[in-house]
């Protein structure tokens, strides 16, 4: 079988996924959640209870804010304690919803049964209706609201929805547990969104180094019969999840600068996402917990965890479970190495993106001194992109905001490669972070 | 760890470092340097002690006391050190090769300053610079003593007697023992076996620190360039196979125009960078004055190199038609 | 041999002829009328570029001037009124006499004052670790301490105070270009009055944290208690958001603040000093207010 990859650029980390053979743990309830309302991209979401509020499990907290914006729901059942500021984990104030934990009674209409309902609906306004009404956002990174992307202008046609299994990060494995546990449900889903977009082609995507999660989707294709459904096998290479290289490896087709996907006839959605849209079309159960991955190079591989967690769980309590934080832990990230989100404050509450909590040992993150720029050429060679990140931060040391945007700095979607690669340590891609705001405020 | 790092993503780096892709070219010029030991014994053994030493004495002072900074990287002279000695003949007195040292990193590296900032390759510009200087030391080599017994017999290159007149020289040469892989004359120390140069070269390949596309595009230059004036003329120039294996054509071509520092940043770049050392290489061996043109031609495509930075691109993702 | 001389002259010569009627009539045909008043405003501009009025640069600024109608919108930061009265001379204009003007870092979370919580391990850059995170102590809103005010400043008039990790404004150099308030992710020099013979009252701390949070955060943090409302006779001090804010309009630098302060988050500076009487007395009263 023919593997796919993307042309341009790319690196090859050591995949470091220890913890793929450990199967999904659903976390116990903490005494106290906080539910934050700017768990997806766009408008936070807005308040709808008051202090004091008895809410159950599934219930509404918040309203969008705005037409990008999301549903944010209630993880567990209890009484709402306060509603103010809170640190999120970058140790930003942020509004949460403070829910003293008294049990797990869901709202009525929920269906908690493990079932697999494989009917498809075809109305597909009411479907989009279900989606909105649960909270869905894409787990793939952005928390774009699924909506909103399942809806492409009327004059776009979705030709293809790529189902994004590629997991390029190191360490992470939750989609990759999620892909081996419920393969049905995953297929399901995607034929949920097949329908929406109008009945087009679906690849689910899946890195060659997850063939157990290959093989189980091919199964339950092959078990559900529905039409047009594929798995294609990726090449290892990282950035292979972000949007235009999975696009540009499975259909060859390159975004243009600035453009959506659609405009390539494409979809892009991550398997958690898929999932949370089975769950709520199917099951109309709201996008309440998610699976992140407890892992690390300073930990060993029993204390590496694949767990169900539910939103507004603190992180401190989450690392408490899975046995503290260890001892030679120098950075924790939220996400992969390359592109996590550093966590400043342990003590945030997981939200609907919360990918992993991963512990990095003071050798493997520290960074080292900056050297001298020896013109080796291999972050543009890295640069998935095609960028050139050594001219890059050449122009902006010197300023030149012009140049930057002739040589493309907006193109830029941040995944680390040429830092990654850089032999002398240089900080190309915070300075092209940085490039990249001054160019946006011409 | 009481207070946790912070920092932007991404959180881990690829283990190469300059340090290690430097002691990369280092291991891959010793097959060289052995054979070249082996063959021209202490007298070689002194030309390379003295070159590397130098080299990086002299870096370490003059970031010291003049620049005052940390001297960055050792194996960068230790680089420059040991091309400089391979490119010289074994007879080298020591005191020339210490003013080549000085001259690769006192002048050419460091006053531009320092590592990644130089605009000629250090090595080929000292050889370069000791040609002009002292070409008595330079052009006219003594034989290797292994082959020829005690008594060293003095003689001219291959080239130099190449340059005289073409297929009756090479047919000269096969007498005395010549051999396109394996030169039992004299000439550099770096010269002596182009398959063991050839061999350190794949290494690097095989590791991934240089691309092919600048040798690649060096050798099939000077070979169409040569097969076409071979074919023209036969007697008075000389053929492919030749040009490609003589003189320090390899060790240019492998590890001098390599260098990152003064080479095009893109492939495309780099092949550019390989026609113009390759044609400049032709037209020295068979027009000029020189018997040797290989520095020569690296120099004067260093000097394009900003210009190939400025005219080629990698293509964008998104952006081409 | 007398020929070959004879005939480099004249071609050398003519070429020279020829190229030079070729500039002008290139400089004739590009030339660009401007008003002769900007050369001379520019002239009498301090030079710096820096931005400061607002203009890309003295030369911009005096091509602006010139077009406009009245110096109501030109002021020159640096020049000051000595250079504002020049410009106005120049151009025939009326201009009105401003307050110098001097930036202030408006945060007191020195190490001492506010530990770290976290270790910042990115490109030494505000706006990269604003970018990233709220800050590498417990106060979101407080000075990051990568300098790029030092960097932002042409005059070398702000320095990083290596014991405190604050900038330190030097008021002499400072010209009140607002580059450092412009350069700071986190909104916290402000320009101000630079008062009489430099005597200024102000907030130093922009924490809009409720009390307890901001208190615990930094010991220096305004806990946005309201004392100093209370004891102000000229009006001058409002809280909003848990943040006191003296205007400089109202300030008649009385004082009072300051000492009322329980963090001394107000702070006065160019105060003479007055030598404390060596009196037992005076000295039992201080220490009651201790």
């Amino acid at each position: 079988m023919r593997k796919l990859t993307f042309p341009i650029g790319g690196v090859h980390p050591e995949d470091m996924k220890y913890s793929r053979g450990h199967a999904i743990e659903v976390l116990p309830l903490p005494p106290v959640v906080y539910v934050s309302v700017a768990q997806h991209l766009g408008a936070p979401a807005v308040p709808c209870v008051a202090v004091g509020d008895k809410v159950k499990t599934g219930q509404v907290v918040a309203e969008p804010g705005g037409f990008i914006s999301a549903y944010v729901h209630s993880p567990v059942s209890g009484t709402v304690k306060t509603i103010g500021p809170r640190a999120d984990i970058a140790g930003r104030p942020v509004t949460h919803i403070e829910i003293v934990v008294e049990g797990d009674e869901w709202m009525e209409g929920i269906d908690l049964s493990e079932d697999l309902v494989t009917e498809i609906p075809t109305d597909r306004e009411a479907v989009l209706e279900k989606i909105k009404a649960c909270g869905v956002v894409g787990l793939g990174g952005a928390t774009f609201p699924t909506h909103v992307k399942l809806n492409p202008p009327k004059d776009a046609k979705a030709e293809c929805l790529i189902v994004d299994g590629a997991e390029c990060e190191p360490y992470l494995t939750s989609d990759h547990r999620i892909m081996v546990e419920k393969p049905d449900q995953i297929v399901v889903g995607a034929a949920i969104m097949q329908m929406v977009l109008g009945g087009c082609r679906v690849v689910i995507a899946v890195e060659e180094n997850k063939p157990d999660a290959i093989a189980a989707l091919d199964a339950a294709i092959g078990r559900l019969g529905y039409k047009n459904i594929e798995v294609a096998t990726l090449k290892m290479k990282y950035p292979q999840g972000s949007e235009k290289q999975l696009i540009n490896a499975v259909l060859g087709r390159q975004v243009k600068s600035g453009a959506l996907p659609i405009s390539v006839g494409a979809v892009v959605q991550n398997t958690g996402t898929v999932l949370a849209v089975y769950d709520a079309v199917q099951k109309n159960r709201p996008l309440i917990t998610n699976v992140l991955t407890v892992t690390g190079d300073c930990i060993s591989g029993d204390r590496m965890h694949n767990y169900l967690f539910r939103i507004g769980m603190p992180l401190s309590y989450i690392a408490d479970y899975a046995g503290g934080v260890p001892a030679d832990a120098a950075k924790i990230v939220s996400g992969g190495t390359m592109m996590g989100k550093p966590i400043a404050n342990l003590d945030a509450a997981a939200i609907k993106g919360t990918p992993a909590i991963l512990y990095l040992s003071e050798e493997v993150t520290r960074r080292k001194p900056e050297g001298s720029c020896i013109r080796c050429g291999r972050c543009s060679d890295a640069c998935p992109m095609g960028l050139e990140p050594f001219l890059l931060n050449r122009l902006y040391k010197a300023d030149d905001l012009a140049a930057l945007k002739e040589n493309a700095v907006q193109d830029c979607i941040e995944c680390g490669c040429c830092l990654y690669s850089c032999p002398s340590f240089i900080p190309l891609l915070d300075n092209i972070r940085m490039a990249k705001a001054k160019v946006k405020k011409l | 760890m009481d207070k946790f790092l912070v920092s932007p993503p991404p959180h881990a780096h690829s283990p190469r470092t300059t340090a290690s892709l430097m002691r990369d070219v280092i291991i891959a010029l010793l097959p060289a340097t052995i054979v070249a030991v082996v063959f021209y014994g202490w007298s070689l053994v002194l030309v390379l002690a003295v070159s590397v030493a130098s080299c990086v004495l002299l870096e370490w002072a003059i970031c010291k006391w003049l620049m005052k900074r940390p001297f960055e990287c050792p194996e960068a002279a230790v680089v420059t050190g040991l091309l400089l000695a391979l490119s010289l003949p074994y007879t080298t007195p020591w005191w020339v090769v210490l003013i080549g040292a000085a001259f690769a990193i006192g002048v050419v590296k460091m006053t531009f300053g320092g590592l990644g900032q130089n605009v000629f390759n250090p090595a080929s510009a000292a050889r370069v610079f000791l040609l002009v200087s002292f070409p008595s030391y330079l052009t006219h080599w003594e034989m290797p003593q292994r082959l020829f017994g005690a008594d060293a017999v003095t003689g001219p290159t291959v080239l130099s007697l190449a340059n005289e007149g073409g297929t009756q020289a090479l047919a000269n040469l096969s007498q005395m023992g010549w051999h396109p892989l394996f030169a039992y004359v004299g000439g550099s120390a770096g010269e002596i076996s182009v398959l063991a140069l050839l061999v350190g070269f794949a290494y690097l390949l095989l590791r991934r620190v240089v691309k092919i596309w600048i040798p690649l595009s060096i050798f099939v230059t000077v070979a169409a360039v040569s097969a076409v004036f071979h074919a023209i003329d036969p007697v008075t120039y000389t053929g492919p196979i030749f040009n490609l294996l003589s003189g320090g054509l390899v060790l240019g071509a492998c590890f001098m125009a390599t260098d990152y520092v003064t080479s095009p940043m893109t492939s495309k770049g780099g092949v550019i960078f390989g026609f113009g050392i390759g044609l400049l290489v032709m037209m020295i061996r068979y027009f000029g004055a020189y018997p040797e043109g290989v520095s020569f031609a690296i120099l004067l495509m260093n000097m394009a190199v900003p210009l190939i930075d400025r005219w080629c691109h990698q293509p964008k993702f998104g952006r081409e038609e | 041999m007398t020929e070959t001389i004879l005939w480099t002259v004249a071609i050398l010569a003519g070429l020279g002829l020829l190229l030079s009627v070729v500039l002008f009539l290139i400089a004739k045909k590009f030339r660009v009328e401007e008003d002769p008043r900007i050369d001379k405003v520019e002239a009498v501009m301090p030079g710096a570029n820096c931005g400061g009025c607002g203009y890309a640069g003295c030369r911009a600024f005096a091509a602006s001037a010139v077009a406009a109608p009245n110096l109501d919108n030109h002021f020159c930061p640096v020049g000051g009124n000595a250079v504002m009265k020049q410009v106005a001379d120049i151009l025939g204009y009326e201009v009105q006499e401003k307050a110098p003007m001097v930036a202030i870092v408006r945060c007191n979370g020195s190490c001492a004052n506010r530990p770290k919580t976290s270790e910042y391990d990115g490109v030494k850059s505000c706006i990269a670790k604003a970018s990233l995170y709220a800050g590498d102590t417990g106060c979101s809103f407080g000075c990051l301490g990568c300098g790029d005010c030092v960097a932002a400043c042409q005059f070398g008039a702000i320095a990083m105070d290596p014991e405190t990790g604050l900038p330190v404004v030097d008021e002499e150099k400072c010209t009140a270009c607002g580059a450092c308030a412009k350069a700071c992710p986190k909104q916290i020099i402000e320009l101000r009055k630079k008062g009489p013979r430099g005597m200024r009252v102000y907030v130093s701390c922009v924490n809009k944290d409720k009390g307890a949070v901001a208190r615990k955060a930094c010991a220096a943090a305004c806990i946005g208690c309201g004392k100093c409302v209370k004891v102000c006779a000229s009006d001058a001090i409002t809280l909003e958001n848990n943040l006191s804010y003296i205007d400089f309009a109202k300030c008649r630098l009385c004082k009072k603040c300051v000492a009322e302060c329980p963090t001394g988050a107000i702070i006065a500076v160019n105060f003479p000093v007055i030598k404390p009487k060596p009196t037992p007395v005076e000295v039992k009263k201080e220490e009651e207010y201790a």
